[in-house]
Parts: structure tokens; C-alpha cells; sequence
């Protein structure tokens, strides 16, 4: 039994509980899954095919809640698309049929870098260094979607239609592709949609609510694609552990969900880029004097 | 108004075009091991026996995405189509 040198319970039970909150919180939750074992002195890496395994469970607990969630709004967006393929073509009066569209057009290129670069780029940034000195840079890469970011239009009576007015199809593509940084751990998914969404216009609120509602599909296709290997022989020894990590991480991703929701109703990326810029420095200088 | 409506159909029959081209590169993708790939595909390996499948899901969601945007760009004009 090979059980003592994976996971344990206690550091499944942590990891599952960061991983949910730093998934939404735009702080990487990859590059916490690669800082934090190192700074508890745990023996878990990255790249090691177990801990892969145990990440694919917590990401589909995560995409799971998200889904839940906003599980309304899916309905909506989803008969929208169905509308729009009935007519061929969105009418400007559907806000989530152009919204459903929109975040097609955001997921593509993030699927497909996703798919094409995710290895190599994994293999690569590994090391906890290069994942705090890029989480350094994630804390200036946020602090700078705040300086360019646009003036927020005038509330309109519904967030989707807000959405949709303000995010071009242009917009919505480069929204997308900046989620691919997020391969490199350190940077973050939802940060990096979250200003991108700031700088094509979007308020706060907005921004973040439709980062979630990006994030949805490539989390879970992440996972889902990856979800043979939990059943597979790579999963020998922590399905128990990301069995308990996955729902640890369930509840985080709901409780930060929410609060991030509300957060942004009134709040910005400035604390997270303080956290992260500090965080990340602190990591380097600790990593590479020691 | 007449080279508009002309253009949309070049641009819809080549996007139908791109489609079935990465369609069936997708399928080759998933059929063919790297070893067997044409040496100009992407993830093409002599000697290797790993299937691209993730080469393949890409190619079918890009293929997939110019038959919408096709479908769309053939539509009746008085909505607005996805990708302008």
C-alpha cells in the first residue's frame, strides 16, 4: 500500500478548503497548490500524477457549485443560444442569447490554449519560486487592470444586458484569452478575466459575475477531461483523499462565491493585488534564500 | 447592399470549408497515432503511438464554431450575427 507517501486526509482537507476559495479569489489557486506544500515542508509537487488526480476532484467540485450556482442564469443563456440558432441570429433585445454568445466566443481561445499549451507550460513553472515570483506578478497584473480601467456605463435594470451591451465580441475574445495566463501558475483565471472584464468597460460586479460564468465550462472541462485518470490506476491511493478534498473545496468555492459576489458590488482588485504582490515577494525572497 | 450579401456567402462557404477541414482533422487526430500523423501536422512524432486527442477536441470545437458562425452569416438579416 502506498497510501503514507501521497496525500494525507489532514493536507487533502487543506488543500481541498484553498483550493475553493483560491479558484474564485482571483490569487491563483494553482499557485497556491504549489506554494503552500513547499512552505509546510509537505512532500507533494505539482507534476506528481497523484496530486494531478486529486486537483481534477477538486476542480469539478468547484465547477460543480459554480454551476449551481448560477444555475438560473445557465438555464436562461442556454435556451437563448437555442433561440438564436432557431432564428440564425441574436436579436438585439436578447440579452442572453448574446450574453450565451459572448461567452462562447471568451471560451474557445481559452480552450483551445488551454488544451495545446497546458502541459508544456506546467511542466516548465513548476517550481514554488517561479510560481511566487508570478504571483508577484499577478498582484501588479491586477493592480493595472484597476488603472486601465474603464469608466463603468451607466447601471442599466439587468446585469445581463448590461453585460451585453458593453462587452463586444472583440471584447468578450480577449476576455477569453487572457484566461490562458492563468496555465502559468501564479497568475489567476478569475483575476485575469475579472480585469479583463474591467478594462472592455465592465463594473466590478459585472466583471466578476461574468468571470464566473466564463470560468464554468473550462473548469469543468478541465476536469471532466482529466476525470478517467481518478478512475484510473493514477488515482490508486487518494480517491478517498480528493473524495474529501472535492467536498471541502465545495463549500469554500460557495462560501467565496458568494461573498465575492457581494464584495464587488462595492469593493475592487486593490486588496487582492496588495495580497498578492506581497505574498508573492515575501515566497520569492523566502524560496530563494532558503 | 449586393457585395455585402456576397461577401457573407464567401465568408460562410469558406467558414463551412475551414469546418470540415478541421472536422476530419479531428477525427484523424483521434484515430491515427502521432507515428501515422502527416509529417506537417502539429504533434506529429515518428515512432510514437499517443493519440492527440486533445489536438482532435480543439480541432472539433473550432470546426464546430465556423458551422455556427456560418449558420448565422446565412441567416435572415435582421438580427445581428455573432462575430462582426
Amino acid at each position: 500500500m502506498i497510501l503514507g507517501a501521497l496525500i494525507s486526509y489532514p493536507q487533502a482537507i487543506v488543500l481541498g478548503l484553498l483550493q475553493g476559495v483560491s479558484e474564485l479569489f482571483p490569487v491563483s489557486s494553482l499557485g497556491h497548490s504549489v506554494i503552500l506544500p513547499k512552505l509546510f515542508g509537505w512532500n507533494i509537487h505539482q507534476n506528481d500524477k497523484y496530486f494531478l488526480t486529486f486537483l481534477v476532484a477538486t476542480h469539478l467540485a468547484t465547477a460543480i457549485v459554480l454551476f449551481c450556482f448560477f444555475f438560473r442564469d445557465w438555464v436562461r443563456i442556454i435556451r437563448g443560444i437555442g433561440r438564436s440558432l432557431r432564428d440564425r441570429g441574436i436579436d438585439p433585445d436578447d440579452a442572453d442569447a448574446k450574453l450565451g454568445w459572448l461567452l462562447v466566443v471568451g471560451t474557445i481561445p481559452a480552450g483551445i490554449l488551454g488544451l495545446l499549451l497546458e502541459h508544456s507550460l506546467r511542466k516548465v513553472f513548476a517550481s514554488p519560486t517561479s510560481a511566487a515570483i508570478f504571483l508577484t506578478l499577478n498582484g501588479l497584473l491586477l493592480y493595472g487592470a484597476e488603472l486601465l480601467r474603464r469608466r463603468a456605463p451607466v447601471a442599466d435594470a439587468e446585469d445581463d444586458a448590461r453585460i451585453g451591451r458593453t462587452v463586444t465580441w472583440r471584447g468578450a475574445f480577449f476576455v477569453g484569452a487572457a484566461q490562458a495566463i492563468a496555465l502559468i501558475p501564479g497568475f489567476s483565471r478569475s483575476g485575469a478575466t475579472i480585469g479583463g472584464g474591467l478594462v472592455v468597460g465592465l463594473s466590478h460586479k459585472d466583471a466578476a459575475r461574468y468571470a464566473f460564468l466564463l470560468a464554468t465550462p473550462i473548469i469543468a472541462a478541465a476536469a471532466i477531461l482529466k476525470l478517467p485518470e481518478l478512475f484510473g490506476p493514477d488515482g490508486d491511493g487518494v480517491r478517498g483523499q480528493a473524495l474529501v478534498g472535492a467536498i471541502c473545496s465545495a463549500a469554500t468555492a460557495y462560501l467565496a462565491v458568494r461573498f465575492l459576489m457581494r464584495f464587488f458590488e462595492t469593493q475592487t482588485l486593490r486588496p487582492f493585488a496588495i495580497y498578492c504582490f506581497a505574498a508573492g515577494l515575501a515566497c520569492t525572497i523566502y524560496f530563494v534564500a532558503t | 447592399m449586393l457585395r455585402r450579401m456576397r461577401n457573407d456567402r464567401t465568408l460562410a462557404l469558406l467558414a463551412v470549408l475551414a469546418g470540415v477541414v478541421l472536422i476530419v482533422l479531428a477525427i484523424v487526430y483521434w484515430i491515427e497515432p502521432a507515428r501515422s500523423l502527416p509529417s506537417f501536422f502539429p504533434g506529429h512524432e515518428a515512432g510514437s503511438g499517443h493519440h492527440h486527442v486533445k489536438h482532435g477536441i480543439a480541432a472539433f470545437f473550432v470546426g464546430l464554431a465556423l458551422f455556427v458562425f456560418a449558420w448565422f452569416k446565412t441567416g435572415p438579416k435582421r438580427a445581428s450575427t455573432p462575430v462582426t
